[in-house]
């Protein structure tokens, strides 16, 4: 029994079902059927990815389905790894929306795209021909454009991110459809083996441009440096567990493109392609975490957090294929294996933290770092998941990124003894961007707990959060469950995802091999998680144990704390999101560049009392301002422009029309 | 049909029905009385149901047959029916007062069309010996010339005819072309036209009880 078809079949018919259920369930039962349908489509995706990704293979062929250019499914390792990740991340996302969606998204319109989101996301993995690739992509975008606009009646700025993600989707779709298309009319058919075989009789120039317009276009999907915009505005107003989705599971549809495209149909390719995506990968993963770390507002804070990540997952793709191109496939291949694992561990901890956002969003109503704290002792189990959450993004020993990215830093590391002038130029480079990354990471993720969950509640809203419903817990502990195993034993996955990237960088030898312990082939290098976690714990007992013992010896006296005799200590002396960021502004102040405002207001007996004091910070997107504004103002001077041609006379317009025409007969009679 | 026409015969029916057909377009330039330019369209239905005929006749087709019956009751009855229905209520106003090119120049343009029509045919029409290829530049002519009217003319009811003649003009090339216009898409672009006349009709009593006029250019505030 091949397993792959039937989990395909069972994800199939659930979605579609779901999708039904969605349209015809009354309201009352409608959020937990489709809960139940997207997440047994979500959970057979899975069966289907895993079963593919230990070598079973399956394949379709229906070319009278699509009009034209017909539908072909082939299921593959790499097309497997993406479907397992993105059915993990819908099933657990589904459950959580049980409950979140009664909130206010269970309208019959969200809750029937939302099953054709998750079947959309399964498909885009597994298309095998231009055309079917093409049309799932499209309607991945639609799916998830639609679902980000669900909340758009309550909130204006859904309608704006709505905006920016449909155009900035649209051309990035546009760029792919471009790249493919130059492609494909080279080749045979649309079909990717016929691609694959005609990768080979492209020039040089032909094949960098087709690779630079799937850049661009898989890129702008995976929230790449500059064409991110639309991420931290769009991710941020989708209801939670779409955000969810959006960020653990579509993004990584951009670095399958790329891994699709670059690797599997073009061959590899010269070695500047992998120089531009590892360069471009380390600049998203520093600006993005930068802005992360100024971010007040949690989900935006957690979008930025995705433009980083997927900047890491591409300095290790580019790393890969840099490796690849020098003929070093071992290392190829464990660089890649990196970036998958990456890809994995970032769709868990990325869940785990929007889920348990989208909590804190469902108890207070708000997402403003500065306007909460104090949230444990309402939601203990929210604040729990968060933590862990925060843990695994902040690439800290027991956390799930550490893991990946210390396989990201071996295989950069290794990679510099046998390289040239460029590559051993840029691979310092990449490792300090990693290594930066990862600092600026910690201090975000530590603000976004501590200032967001510890302390003292710094709204009434925050004060009165109360826990949320069990669906939206049991949606959080399934990702948790997911983070741990992936700290603590990654060896559960890494021979699959070995397997997957030997395959890819074409290689027999696993990169990584070991249940417990990590060992890497071929260098040196060995890691444990699972026994430095036992070993950081037994080493925290102790230092709780010493410290109490020695603590116990002079008798405790309690006392009040010290306030500048200014009264009891008050919610507005606490940290906020803001001031902790505060050092780090000063720091990358030339990069970030704020924009602060400070009024004094002094009474008015004498100048040296203060009244009142007002800050403002913003921190404008630089690369926006910079990258953007200058071509939204070209487009808008040429709207202007062409107003110029709108009269409002009917005439004038049918007259465009006739002297077109006119002039076309005219050109094609000279012309012949 | 059992009737086959002989070969003369044939031609210089075909070739009367396209001359009609040019000459309708010509005189609906020439001509300012609404009145009138509506009985020239009529006519033109006419000659467009004469020249379906004698294409069915040639080739025998029943179906064929049936058409010319649609064209006939379509462009000689319901059409110039609506539009004269339309005249009627659109008060004393009935005169082509002040088009945007005076008609010297739109008899002059439309010599310049209809080579034009013949120019860019050239290469259809070596393509058959047949004598409908032959004739299908004079159908191209009044498809340019039904734009025209279109464009120059500032009163609603002729530019609507204008718009017609560019439908008449359509369907000729169809018929000419012998490409077979299946009958329902056939029955589908008469309901189609008969659906704009509607439309156009109800816009135009719009316009007068609005503006007291229904030239287009009063419509100019419709801008961003």
């Amino acid at each position: 029994m091949n397993l792959v078809a039937l989990g395909l079949g069972a994800a199939a018919g659930a979605g579609v079902a779901s999708a039904l259920m969605g349209l015809l369930v009354p309201r009352p039962a409608r959020a937990a059927a489709v809960g139940l349908g997207s997440a047994v489509t979500g959970a057979a995706g899975v069966l289907a990815g895993i079963a593919a990704m230990t070598g079973q293979t399956w394949s379709m062929a229906a070319p009278e389905l699509l009009p034209i250019a017909g539908v072909f499914l082939e299921v593959d390792a790499l097309g497997g790894l993406f479907l397992a990740v993105a059915g993990a991340v819908a099933a657990v996302a589904a459950i959580y929306g049980i409950g979140y969606s009664r909130h206010h998204a269970d309208g019959r319109a969200p809750q029937a795209v939302l099953p054709l989101f998750v079947l959309t996301l399964l498909i885009v993995p597994i298309a095998a021909s231009v055309g079917t690739f093409l049309v799932c992509w499209e309607l991945m975008a639609l799916t998830s454009l639609l679902l980000v606009l669900t909340e758009h009646r309550r909130r204006a700025q859904v309608g704006e991110a709505g905006r920016w993600y449909a155009i900035m989707t649209h051309l990035g779709f546009m760029a792919i459809l471009i790249g493919l298309l130059v492609f494909t009319a080279q080749a045979a058919d649309d079909t990717f083996p016929a691609l694959r075989a005609a990768a080979a009789t492209l020039s040089p120039a032909v094949a960098g441009l087709v690779f630079l317009m799937i850049l661009v276009g898989f890129g702008s999907k995976a929230g790449v440096l500059p064409l991110h915009a639309w991420l931290p505005r769009a991710h941020p107003e989708a209801p939670s567990h779409v955000s969810a989705l959006m960020s653990a599971a579509m993004v990584n549809a951009g670095v399958y493109g790329i891994v699709r495209v670059g690797f599997d149909l073009l061959g590899g390719g010269a070695r500047w392609w992998w120089l531009v995506v590892l360069l471009l990968g380390a600049l998203s993963a520093v600006y993005g975490i930068l802005q992360a770390a100024m971010s007040t507002d949690v989900k935006r804070l957690l979008g930025y957090s995705t433009t980083e990540n997927m900047g890491l997952v591409l300095v290790g793709v580019g790393a890969s294929g840099l490796f690849a191109s020098a003929g070093n496939t071992v290392l190829a291949a464990l660089a890649m294996a990196a970036a998958l694992l990456h890809v994995c561990n970032h769709a868990a901890f990325k869940t785990l933290l929007f889920l348990a956002a989208g909590s804190v969003l469902h108890a207070t109503g708000s997402r403003d770092l500065d306007a909460l704290g104090g949230l444990r002792r309402g939601m203990p189990a929210t604040t729990a998941a968060f933590g862990l959450g925060a843990l695994a993004a902040s690439a800290l020993p027991p956390g799930t990124a550490f893991v990946s990215e210390w396989l990201l830093l071996q295989s950069l590391i290794q990679g510099l003894p046998n390289a040239g002038i460029a590559t051993s130029i840029v691979l310092p480079v990449a490792v300090a961007a990693v290594a930066l990354t990862a600092g600026l990471a910690v201090a975000t993720f530590v603000k976004a707990f501590g200032v967001g969950f510890l302390a003292r509640p710094r709204s009434d809203a925050a004060a009165n959060a109360a826990e949320s419903p069990a669906t939206m817990l049991a949606g959080m502990g399934l990702a948790g469950v997911a983070c741990v195993a992936l700290a603590l034993v990654p060896g559960l996955a890494l021979p699959l995802i070995g397997r997957v990237a030997g395959g890819i960088a074409g290689t027999q030898t696993a990169p990584a091999t070991g249940a417990l312990t990590i060992e890497l082939a071929e260098v040196t290098g060995t890691l444990s998680p699972f026994l430095l976690t036992v070993a950081l714990l037994a080493a925290a007992v102790l230092v709780v144990v010493a410290l109490r013992v020695a603590a116990a010896r002079p008798r405790r006296q309690e006392a009040r704390l010290w306030d500048c005799g200014a009264g009891p200590m008050s919610a507005r002396m606490e940290y906020t999101a803001t001031s902790f960021a505060e050092p780090l502004q000063r720091v990358f102040d030339n990069v970030v560049q704020p924009v602060q405002d400070v009024d004094v207001t002094h009474y008015q007996e004498s100048r040296y009392l203060v009244q009142a004091v007002e800050y403002r910070r913003q921190i404008p997107d630089r690369i926006e301002r910079r990258f953007y504004e200058p071509v939204l103002l070209a487009v808008a001077r040429w709207g202007r422009a062409g107003r110029r041609l709108a009269t409002g006379s009917v005439h004038r317009y049918l007259g465009y029309g006739f002297y077109t025409l006119c002039a076309l007969l005219i050109a094609l009679v000279v012309m012949r | 049909m059992g009737v086959r026409v002989s070969d003369a015969l044939y031609v210089q029916l075909l070739n009367l029905a396209a001359g009609g057909l040019l000459l309708t377009a010509v005189l609906a330039l020439w001509r300012r009385e609404l009145s009138v330019i509506i009985r020239v369209f009529a006519v033109q239905g006419l000659a467009l149901a004469g020249l379906v005929g004698v294409l069915a006749a040639r080739e025998g087709s029943a179906e064929l047959v049936a058409v010319a019956v649609g064209v006939l009751v379509v462009r000689v009855g319901v059409l110039p029916w609506l539009l004269r229905r339309a005249l009627a209520t659109s008060g004393a106003d009935r005169r082509e007062t002040r088009p945007v090119v005076n008609v010297a120049s739109s008899l002059l343009a439309a010599a310049a069309l209809t080579l034009l029509a013949y120019a860019v045919s050239q290469p259809l029409v070596r393509l058959s010996p047949e004598p409908a290829i032959h004739a299908v530049p004079v159908a191209l002519a009044v498809v340019l010339i039904g734009f025209f009217v279109l464009v120059t003319r500032r009163r609603a009811l002729s530019q609507l005819v204008g718009f017609l003649l560019m439908d008449n003009g359509i369907t000729a090339v169809g018929f000419l072309t012998g490409a077979g216009i299946g009958l329902i898409v056939e029955v589908g672009v008469a309901l189609d036209v008969v659906l704009v006349v509607l439309v156009l009709q109800v816009l135009t009593g719009r316009m007068r009880e609005t503006f007291g006029a229904t030239d287009l250019d009063d419509l100019r505030e419709l801008r961003d």
